[in-house]
């Protein structure tokens, strides 16, 4: 048997086929893209040839993310906070409390073995979000994997005090003809998207292990700014753009067994690779 | 199915379609020669207007309708609710209206009410000053504020509110607080008689409809309902929302598509109608009484002992949240979603002390934000399934 996590991020589709004990077969990630709504079936193609499967082997599929509700051919739709908190508690059996920063948004989750025992989000605007670092690295001009490495060469501590995207923008471009060093610039914004999260994060009562995931988490500038606000270390997996996915499939196995035991039907949906028609609030 | 309620249920059917066109009824009244007075907010006394044979008319902002006229009267970061209610009246959606009375629940009213009063123009209008606190000076002064009401609303009308109108008329309203009541014991079945998306069309066309012919639709809907067999299916849980304002059934059907909402403890929900006006020798004291104290809106300050130099933080809650505990009980409620209108700062400044209270009565709870809009219904649909994860 064999199990499918489908996260839809707003940024990232990321695939993660598994087996029977967890174990990844595969894993793919791709570009949610202006498409997404259409693409969940491209990026499931490209993880079942990776691990040499067919649809029909996928006993059950569980879909997670902003774009659940677009997934065909998933079985079941469970939100991405509880898919992260299982994620990560295969990968960290210890861990208590896990940030994600995706693209959009952030989220703090309090686990408890596994299971999400509270959560809080960011509101809807930019700051404290993937997307804040993005724009902010292209005014800057530098590609955003580079600007992580790039933080870390600052001396100097430059506090940006603007937490909307916009106004930071044009921050940045104050501090730039001031003749500020780009790399005090980038250290600063990864401080203040730092605090900005810390400051959600500590809505909850912040319990270690303490797990960062997200795309965010691969900026090594970030990590090192979140530790400083959070006053504690912080874990990172090796692929922390993965835990929804992993964590879907593993929810996938967990309620596909349990419904098995307990002899309940499960709405299996057929295992055909259709295009998402349109987005319909999940009604 | 629509269609199959239709055959059913004829209250629940009406209040859907009042529900979906809100004005018809009020229309009709105008060109009958009455005269419709719009309020929106839960502290104005209703009695008032009915016992001068004056329609109040409950204005409500709306979701559907992105704000534009209003943005160039008004600042755009405050409450997305009282800037809806004053773009549809700047967009003429009230025009059958010849009257606004406004009351000093929260600043964003307050502000707004000298602008629209300036920006539409109605035959009447009058602005209630309400206390903050519910002390005993407090109420005194509020019920110089009713008498000034009274006053420029008989000089609107060149009527007299007599002492046995106003009391008949809180008589009528009164039944219509048991009446409510009535219709929420229709939720504390497992699983409920009645929707929460149900009760707010109820609700929500109740507050659009002379008092006499709301309490004649409570009746129908609640003798129709009692005796139903094909209520809301059992969901896995039982929720409390708490919220300045939740007007909108798309909004509700969110809540409901994982859990049966079973009290809705908002201001187009259960609070308005909670208590009961005391009938008074000079009916004003009730009526002071009641809206000073007895809607259980954030906006007023609460306080648990007046002249205690020292706080005592547990006998606070139970003093400002108390009435949740029995509600809890009655309705057998496990999750509670409090739901915030972006902005509402009364409301934001009781989340965390609301949430401890909870948390000490073992009630799970989980606070959203949203923006009065329905562009952010997707987020708060993950909000609400991870919180219904939580408990599940």
């Amino acid at each position: 048997m064999n199990f499918a996590g489908v996260d839809i991020g707003s940024t990232m589709t990321k695939v993660v086929l598994t087996d029977t004990t967890d174990k990844v077969l595969s894993a793919i990630k791709g570009p949610t893209g202006p498409e997404h709504r259409q693409l969940a079936n491209e990026v499931m193609k490209s993880a079942l040839e990776q691990a040499g499967l067919q649809l029909d082997d996928i006993s059950y599929i569980v879909a997670t993310g902003y774009g659940r509700v677009n997934v065909p051919f998933a079985d079941e739709q469970i939100t991405e906070l509880s898919c992260h908190a299982r994620g990560v508690y295969s990968i960290f059996p210890n861990v208590r409390t896990a940030i994600d920063i995706g693209g959009q948004d952030a989220k703090c989750m309090k686990i408890d073995k596994g299971k999400l025992i509270d959560f809080v989000m960011n509101d809807k605007c930019a700051a404290g979000t993937g997307r804040f670092l993005e724009v902010t690295a292209a005014t800057l001009g530098i590609p955003l994997q580079d600007i992580g490495d790039i933080s870390l060469k600052s001396t100097k501590k430059i506090q940006i005090s603007n937490i909307c995207t916009i106004f930071a923008q044009q921050e940045v471009v104050a501090l730039l003809s001031r003749g500020e060093k780009v790399e005090d610039i980038i250290a600063g914004l990864h401080y203040a998207l730092a605090s900005r999260v810390a400051t959600l994060a500590r809505r909850l009562k912040i319990e270690p292990d303490v797990v960062l995931t997200g795309g965010v988490a691969k900026n090594s500038g970030i990590v090192k700014a979140m530790k400083e606000s959070l006053g504690c270390d912080l874990l990172v997996p090796e692929e922390p753009l993965l835990t929804g996915a992993l964590g879907a499939a593993i929810l996938a196995r967990e309620n596909y067994v349990r419904a098995r035991e307990k002899g309940e039907a499960l709405p299996i949906k057929s295992r055909r690779l259709d295009k998402a028609t349109f987005y319909n609030n999940g009604s | 199915m629509a269609n199959q309620k239709s055959k059913t249920y004829e209250g629940l059917s009406s209040a859907q379609d009042i529900y979906l066109n809100r004005s018809r009824r009020a229309r009709e009244l105008k060109a009958a020669g009455k005269k419709i007075i719009g309020y929106p907010c839960a502290y104005v006394p209703l009695e008032m207007f009915t016992a001068l044979d004056l329609v109040p008319y409950r204005i409500y902002g709306s979701i559907r309708e992105p704000v534009t006229e209003a943005d160039r009267a008004l600042p755009t970061s405050f409450c997305p609710f009282i800037r809806s209610c004053l773009d549809l009246a700047l967009k003429g959606k009230d025009d059958f209206l010849d009257g606004l009375v406004t009351a000093h629940s929260c600043d964003p009213q307050h502000r707004t009410a000298h602008i629209w009063e300036s920006c539409v123009q109605y035959s009447y209008t009058h602005f209630i000053d309400m206390p903050g606190t519910i002390r005993a000076d407090s109420l005194e002064y509020f019920k110089g504020q009713l008498g000034d009401f009274k006053k420029t609303l008989e000089s609107f009308t060149g009527k007299k509110m007599s002492l046995a109108k106003l009391k008949a008329a809180i008589k009528s309203h009164n039944q219509q607080r048991a009446l409510v009541k009535e219709l929420y014991q229709l939720t504390k079945p497992i699983p409920p008689l009645i929707s929460g998306t149900e009760i707010l069309q109820v609700i929500k066309a109740v507050m659009s409809l002379p008092v006499f012919e709301g309490n004649e639709l409570l009746s129908q809907v609640i003798s129709e309902v009692k005796n139903r067999k094909d209520g809301p299916a059992q969901k896995p849980a039982r929720l409390l929302i708490w919220s300045s304002t939740l007007d909108d059934t798309d909004v509700m059907q969110i809540f409901e598509s994982h859990a049966n909402v079973v009290m809705d403890e908002s201001c187009g929900g259960f609070r308005p109608f909670r208590a009961e006006v005391k009938l008074t020798g000079d009916p004003i004291d009730g009526l002071a009484d009641y809206y000073l104290k007895e809607i259980t809106c954030a906006r007023t300050f609460r306080q648990a002992t007046i002249g205690e130099t020292r706080k005592d933080y547990a006998k606070d809650l139970q003093s400002r949240f108390g009435y949740l505990k029995s509600m809890v009980k009655d309705w057998k409620i496990n999750g509670a979603i409090l739901f915030l209108v972006r902005y509402c700062d009364p409301f934001a400044f009781e989340m965390p002390s609301l949430k401890n209270y909870l948390d000490s009565i073992g009630i799970p709870s989980t606070y959203i934000e949203y923006d009065y809009s329905v562009g952010a219904l997707a987020q708060l649909k993950t909000r609400v399934e991870a919180f219904m994860e939580t408990i599940g």
